[in-house]
């Protein structure tokens, strides 16, 4: 093997350019299949960490007649809070606004103005010295029309299902990347709600913070941090999986180099495959030495990838990837800017995975020298 | 003194299309140790064909070939391997030099193979340099060097670890007749001093000159075996 490698790597700097082209190529592979993973990771983490700052704290208590994905049934899911001071009440009705004269539907949620579970800018509800002021997200605001200090109708039901309706003050605007916690959502005053719809110490559902040991409450479903966030985890393994078609076409580009060089040197080293033959080496040895040529480019490409791909990959997680606007509004939290992540599996797994692939596929045509006969191939007659 | 080559009735045969073209026909030879000798004879005669079968790179047909005490026809390509690497060097008419290592990389090459160091690898290669009179050439590429220059480095090569029996295989048809002249009388003094069994394949008569044993092959058959008398041949 250490022969086989020494060899390899003459002939590879022998080759000259021929060589940096293909480890130049099976670079390109590396340090884009290692950016976009760590992108991945990057949105994942950040995702996560504002869903939990912005919307599932460290877990959610959901009333038994509350399904998060059916709207119909908020009319009659509530219930009595009950008495535990790590839980934070949200109380969720439908509404509707009407700002300039236009309908739109909102949901509407009751929030304790000294909330700290939550990372919602409560404090303005409590400091607001306007008569109903409420809280909405940037992206509500925008598709709305809305600013801060604009005054619009809100219609709801009580408890009764009766209509009625008041002017609210749009007393803050808050910036989230969490799109669950913003569009379509107006957050108000636990109390004010409370008091608009006559359904006094009741909530929708109960977030809670780091100290809440879970113990079995009648009327309430406990739904973990892990299983709130399972979601975001599919979600992005779908995207991950998705992408991965990127990677294995651009493996395909760089490995079908490495495959053309070696079907090619096999071809035109025909006369020097005879002579190692001649000097001694079994056919599984210069075999086995084809096969270490085409897998020591997947190493030229590393220490390549590592001389450009270390300061360009670390410039990017120092800034960030900018994201789109037009893709923060797909449903899932993603940041302005993504700060990709590299953890040292994922180089490790990137590595481990090109070289094995650049070793079967220089393996491939290597088999074929086990079947020259050494004769000819000394006169350099194809076979 | 002992046969280190015995032929016994040696035939090869080779597809060709439908047929068969026979380029060896019950070949009879034994060669001894220390032998300078030759197969002569013109194109299609069957030279390499036996030089091929000697240097265990191919196998008869039909009849025994034993090599150092192997039958060929009998030998894994692991042990013929070994025996080309332990026992047989080859010259070859285009040196088959490896391009991409220096003169020095390219003499070692053999060694790499063996169970030599790092300092035995450099005093044999540095010597067998020395035989051709290249040493100060260790560092250039093959690319750098003129024909004969070429031929020895590949004398080198196959010297250098030492075989018992050097095949050669038209190894003066690219030279010019000076240096054909150096690259021959290289040979035959390695032949006396190191006790080397020399077989050529040839058509050059500068060879002829040299040889102590001129074998003539025809048609795949040997028709004539001639013994040179020391004063006759070159020294």
């Amino acid at each position: 093997m250490k022969l086989a490698l020494q060899l390899a790597y003459k002939n590879l700097i022998g080759a000259g350019l021929r060589t940096w082209l293909n480890a130049i190529v099976l670079s390109f592979a590396f340090v884009i299949i290692i950016f976009f993973n760590g992108l991945m990771d990057g949105w994942n983490q950040q995702a996560k960490t504002d869903t939990v700052a912005w919307e599932y704290g460290h877990g959610q208590l959901l009333h038994s007649a509350y399904d998060p994905f059916d709207p119909f049934t908020l009319q009659d899911a509530h219930g009595p809070i009950p008495s535990n001071t790590n839980l934070s009440p949200i109380l969720i009705r439908s509404a509707a606004i009407y700002p300039e004269g236009r309908i739109v539907p909102v949901t509407l949620k009751g929030i304790d103005n000294s909330n700290k579970t939550l990372d919602l800018p409560t404090d303005i509800l409590k400091q607001s010295a306007a008569e109903n002021p409420v809280i909405i997200g940037k992206r509500m605001a925008k598709s709305n029309e809305l600013k801060k200090g604009d005054n619009v109708i809100l219609r709801w039901r009580d408890k009764n299902g009766t209509f009625d309706a008041q002017t609210i003050t749009i007393a803050g605007i808050f910036d989230t990347e969490v799109v669950s916690a913003d569009k379509g959502l107006v957050w108000i005053e636990l109390d004010k709600l409370w008091a608009m719809t006559g359904m006094q110490n009741q909530a929708t559902m109960l977030i809670a913070n780091d100290q809440y040991q879970h113990k079995e409450t009648a009327g309430w479903t406990f739904k973990t941090q892990e299983e709130l966030l399972s979601t975001i985890q599919k979600m992005i393994d779908m995207k991950k999986s998705s992408s991965s078609i990127m990677y294995v076409l651009l493996m395909a580009i760089a490995l079908l180099a490495i495959f053309d060089t070696q079907v090619l040197s096999i071809f035109r080293r025909q006369k020097e495959i005879g002579t190692y033959v001649a000097l001694g080496m079994t056919r599984p040895q210069v075999v086995g030495l084809f096969t270490v040529e085409g897998a020591m480019y997947s190493l030229f490409a590393l220490v390549l990838a590592a001389l450009y791909g270390t300061p360009l990959l670390g410039y990017l997680a120092k800034t960030g990837y900018a994201i789109g606007e037009a893709q923060q509004d797909m449903g899932i939290p993603i940041a302005s800017r993504i700060f990709p992540v590299y953890g040292i599996p994922l180089v490790l797994w990137t590595v481990f995975f090109i070289v094995i692939a650049a070793t079967i596929v220089s393996y491939l045509p290597a088999r074929r020298i086990a079947k020259m006969d050494p004769v000819a191939a000394l006169k350099g007659k194809l076979q | 003194m002992s046969n280190i080559i015995s032929l016994t009735s040696v035939t090869k045969r080779f597809p060709v299309g439908d047929g068969e073209f026979t380029a060896l026909k019950n070949i009879n030879l034994n060669v001894e140790k220390g032998e300078f000798s030759g197969l002569v004879g013109p194109s299609g005669s069957g030279k390499t064909t036996l030089l091929n079968i000697i240097g265990s790179l191919d196998k008869p047909t039909e009849g025994q070939a034993i090599v150092m005490g192997k039958d060929i026809a009998k030998l894994t390509h692991k042990e013929s391997a070994r025996l080309r690497n332990e026992h047989i060097g080859f010259i070859f008419q285009v040196y088959n030099l490896l391009p991409v290592y220096t003169v020095f990389e390219n003499v070692e090459f053999a060694l790499l193979l063996q169970d030599y160091t790092k300092a035995q690898r450099k005093k044999a290669v540095m010597e067998a340099l020395d035989w051709v009179g290249l040493a100060s050439m260790a560092n250039k590429k093959p690319s750098k060097l003129s024909g004969g220059e070429g031929q020895r480095v590949s004398i080198a090569r196959a010297i250098v670890k030492r075989p018992v029996i050097l095949l050669a295989d038209e190894p003066t048809a690219n030279l010019d007749a000076e240096n054909a002249h150096g690259i021959l009388k290289i040979m035959k003094r390695l032949n006396q001093e190191l006790d080397t069994t020399f077989l050529f394949s040839t058509h050059d008569e500068k060879v002829m000159s040299y040889l102590n044993r001129i074998i003539h092959l025809r048609d795949g058959q040997i028709e004539q075996d001639e013994q040179i008398t020391a004063k006759s041949a070159s020294s």
